[in-house]
């Protein structure tokens, strides 16, 4: 990804929205008793679209941001997030992504992974409650609507970012066979 | 070059994880000024957002509800005509208790500690994403009246407590979160426990450290203890506050883990309005 000045700020713009979105809509709505958590796919989008990197820095920061607006102990989503940007962008940079379901599924994965990697640290700093079965129901629910979600979400940032996105096939057809002695 | 690139990426990362440790470590155990700082500048945008997306938010409220309703309607059929014959047996024992307070002069005495609360009434702006917290964001903060601690309600009963406040807007720590935990009794019988969350389960709490000495039946209130329980920590809360239904009630699991199921009267999933009950005297 070429990171212009305008790209970093459509970036900032869907991390933005994107955060509004999850706890002023999708955290505030549930179907078969579960809300859809769209954070992870949208780090998992911006980490196949922009690598490594650009997965790791938003997902600090769009875990940071909704640390801040919820007011809880800061750098617990940010840790998580990170991590699923920063693996979502390694996956890019070492697989090429060929199938059109590939990020979604990949969303649904790495949701499943965030949510259990939450879930871990939360343990680790001391979960002074009993844990219910329907914790296992409410994963599994989020990575399946993950994976609805993070279809359209992938199309509409890439959609979004098209102008720094270097696109494999267009520096395939760029390449001119070399014709001898002219 | 590409040597370089993964260099700079490795300390980008490794910069971003020691950050989030510094920033776990700094603000665990209490909220920061940079929480209530962006909190506060953004409540007003959270607050639109909330109002904008409502309509939406409905909608699809109205497909998953829909789902429910069926089984909800004998349930509550059920649950009606039990409530009208509990109303009736109300009816007559509020003539009793009018008539016997007239005896004793119980009228007399200083109004019960939570008439003094004053209620400030906030709108949900936000809710946390994750399984793991449970919380909510109110657009009522300290500019309103309301404090650390304050206790939390719906129109159906308790929600929670304040657990920090910024100048526009408070998160509520719901009764399902982890670190909850309610001092409670059960009425009529007046066995008293804590209320504590089952997590991952909105629907369950737990009634635990019961006495097993008297027996707790199914369909019977739970309220707050308020600080007048005895032999238990002090409360935030004011005594009679309804919290939920006692549910099951196996003999077995009274006397061996002396705890039963109580389901929350407030829906603590689809909260919209709350209000909160600021002054008031504390134990």
């Amino acid at each position: 990804m070429i990171l212009t000045p305008k790209i970093l700020a459509r970036i900032v713009a869907i991390c933005f929205v994107g955060v509004l979105l999850q706890l002023s809509f999708f955290s505030q709505v549930e179907l078969f008793h579960v809300s859809p958590d769209v954070l992870p796919a949208l780090v998992v989008c911006l980490g196949l679209l922009g690598g490594a990197l650009t997965g790791a820095v938003s997902g600090f920061a769009i875990g940071f941001f909704v640390d801040c607006l919820l007011v809880e102990a800061l750098g617990i989503t940010s840790l998580v997030l990170l991590g699923v940007g920063y693996l979502a962008g390694l996956f890019r940079e070492r697989f090429e992504i060929h199938s059109s379901v590939l990020p979604a599924l990949l969303c649904m994965g790495f949701t499943l992974l965030a949510e259990i990697g939450f879930g871990v640290i939360q343990l680790l700093l001391g979960l002074d409650a009993p844990l219910s079965i329907l914790v296992v129901r409410d994963l599994l629910l989020k990575s399946v609507y993950a994976f609805f979600l993070g279809w359209p979400l992938y199309l509409l940032i890439k959609r979004i970012l098209r102008p720094a996105l270097v696109e494999e096939s267009t520096v395939r057809r760029g390449r001119q066979p070399t014709i001898l002695g002219a | 070059m590409y040597r370089k690139q993964v260099r700079r990426r490795r300390a980008v990362l490794a910069l971003l994880v020691v950050g989030s440790f510094v920033l776990l470590t700094l603000t665990y155990q209490g909220s920061h000024g940079l929480q209530s700082g962006v909190s506060t500048i953004f409540s007003p945008v959270q607050s639109v957002a909330d109002r904008a997306l409502k309509p939406a938010r409905d909608l699809v409220d109205w497909f998953d509800k829909t789902f429910d309703a069926r089984g909800e309607n004998s349930r509550l059929k059920a649950e009606l005509g039990k409530a009208r014959r509990q109303a009736v047996a109300g009816q007559e024992a509020l003539q009793e208790n009018a008539q016997l307070r007239k005896l004793v002069e119980l009228d007399r005495d200083p109004p019960l500690a939570y008439t003094n609360y004053k209620q400030v009434t906030g709108r949900v702006i936000a809710r946390s994403p994750t399984v793991w917290r449970s919380s909510v964001t109110i657009d009522a903060g300290s500019g309103d009246g309301v404090s650390v601690d304050d206790p939390v309600i719906s129109g159906d009963g308790l929600v929670g407590r304040i657990a920090s406040v910024g100048p526009g807007s408070s998160q509520v720590m719901l009764l399902t979160d982890g670190e909850s935990a309610v001092t409670a009794k059960v009425v009529p019988s007046g066995v008293q426990g804590v209320v504590k969350p089952e997590v991952g389960n909105p629907e369950t709490l737990i009634l635990d450290f019961i006495s097993s000495t008297k027996p707790v039946h199914g369909g019977q209130a739970v309220v707050t203890a308020g600080w007048r329980a005895r032999g238990l920590p002090p409360s935030h809360f004011p005594p009679g506050l309804p919290v939920g239904e006692v549910t099951k009630a196996p003999v077995f699991e009274q006397e061996a883990r002396q705890q039963v199921d109580v389901r929350p009267y407030a829906d603590l999933r689809n909260l919209d309005l709350v209000q909160v009950l600021t002054g008031g005297s504390r134990g």
